[in-house]
């Protein structure tokens, strides 16, 4: 069992993600990826900053 | 005994104090885990035989359906623990929780959905197992609009508890829903009684992400409750203190 081997032969190979019947699903795996990144970001983010205002009115 | 204990290691300066000590540990140790394990899956994991490369979507998708529910298993505990003891941090908790809950359920929504266009044609479908998810996601919103919609926190906190633990039935429905009505969504690939139906290959790096991405959680759960220990302690000397 080989357990780590790149799927992809180039670059755009796995910005496209082809697969075998054809369709290309590099579309539909990035911008999941985007959007689960942007909500962690944002919700960092936010609390961070929510923080920082409440604090700031204890000093 | 069991009383005084919690009182005891439960108390918000001591839970503070505590959670900052471990917070960049379980921060640092969960990017670099959940990186890690979604590099792996998407880029060194093989194409699926059936659904082609759409399937590595499943390594953000199922941490986030998963955490999405443990999250609100977390929260039905908390409630208890506060409607039984009277434990003030547990209310703190449970409202503390709820946004975050209702961001990951976003997040598996949102992604199922996408997935769904590749594989089943379609991004959304009255299924048993999206409308209960989408209703937990409705509970996680209106648990927060409940709470904020008092002006007296001991009302609100009591009325946030008992809710939550009404809408806990709605988790083991999510869960059996595969089971119980035929659906478009597949059933579990990893149960605890059965030899999973994913290749290893494919498995560890799912785990992998789904251990990060709770840790990633869990440092998200420490800063929102941080943020509302300090809205509902403002007047205690400790928190000047702290500050």
């Amino acid at each position: 069992m080989i357990m780590f081997n790149f799927a992809f032969n180039s670059f755009s190979e796995a910005i496209l993600m082809e697969s075998q019947n054809g369709q290309s699903h590099g579309i539909y795996v990035w911008s999941v990826l985007l959007i689960v990144f942007l909500c962690i970001f944002m919700t960092f983010f936010f609390y961070k900053n929510k923080i920082k205002k409440i604090t700031k009115k204890f000093k | 005994m069991i009383k005084k204990f919690i009182h005891q290691f439960a108390s918000p300066k001591t839970y503070m104090f505590q959670v900052n000590r471990a917070y960049p540990y379980i921060f640092y140790f969960s990017v670099i885990i959940y990186s890690l394990s979604v590099f792996w899956g998407l880029f060194l994991t093989p194409e699926d035989f059936v659904q082609g490369n759409s399937y590595r979507i499943i390594y953000l998708h199922v941490p986030a359906s998963f955490i999405s529910q443990s999250l609100y298993l977390a929260m039905a505990i908390a409630s208890a623990v506060y409607l039984i003891w009277k434990v003030k941090l547990s209310v703190y908790l449970v409202r503390s929780i709820a946004p975050i809950g209702a961001i990951t359920t976003f997040i598996a929504l949102i992604s199922g959905s996408i997935w769904g266009i590749p594989t089943w044609g379609t991004w959304w479908v009255w299924d048993a197992r999206i409308v209960s998810t989408l209703i937990l996601f409705i509970m996680y919103l209106g648990l927060i609009s409940l709470h904020d919609s008092f002006n007296n926190f001991e009302k609100a906190d009591k009325f946030l508890s008992i809710l939550v633990i009404v809408g806990s039935v709605n988790i083991p429905i999510i869960k059996m829903s595969v089971e119980w009505w035929s659906t478009l969504h597949q059933p579990a690939s990893i149960t605890l009684s059965e030899k999973p139906a994913i290749d290893l290959v494919m498995l560890y790096p799912l785990f992998g992400s789904i251990i990060g991405f709770a840790g990633i959680v869990t440092c998200l759960v420490i800063l929102s409750s941080k943020f509302q220990i300090f809205r509902r302690e403002k007047n205690k000397s400790w928190v000047n203190d702290y500050v």
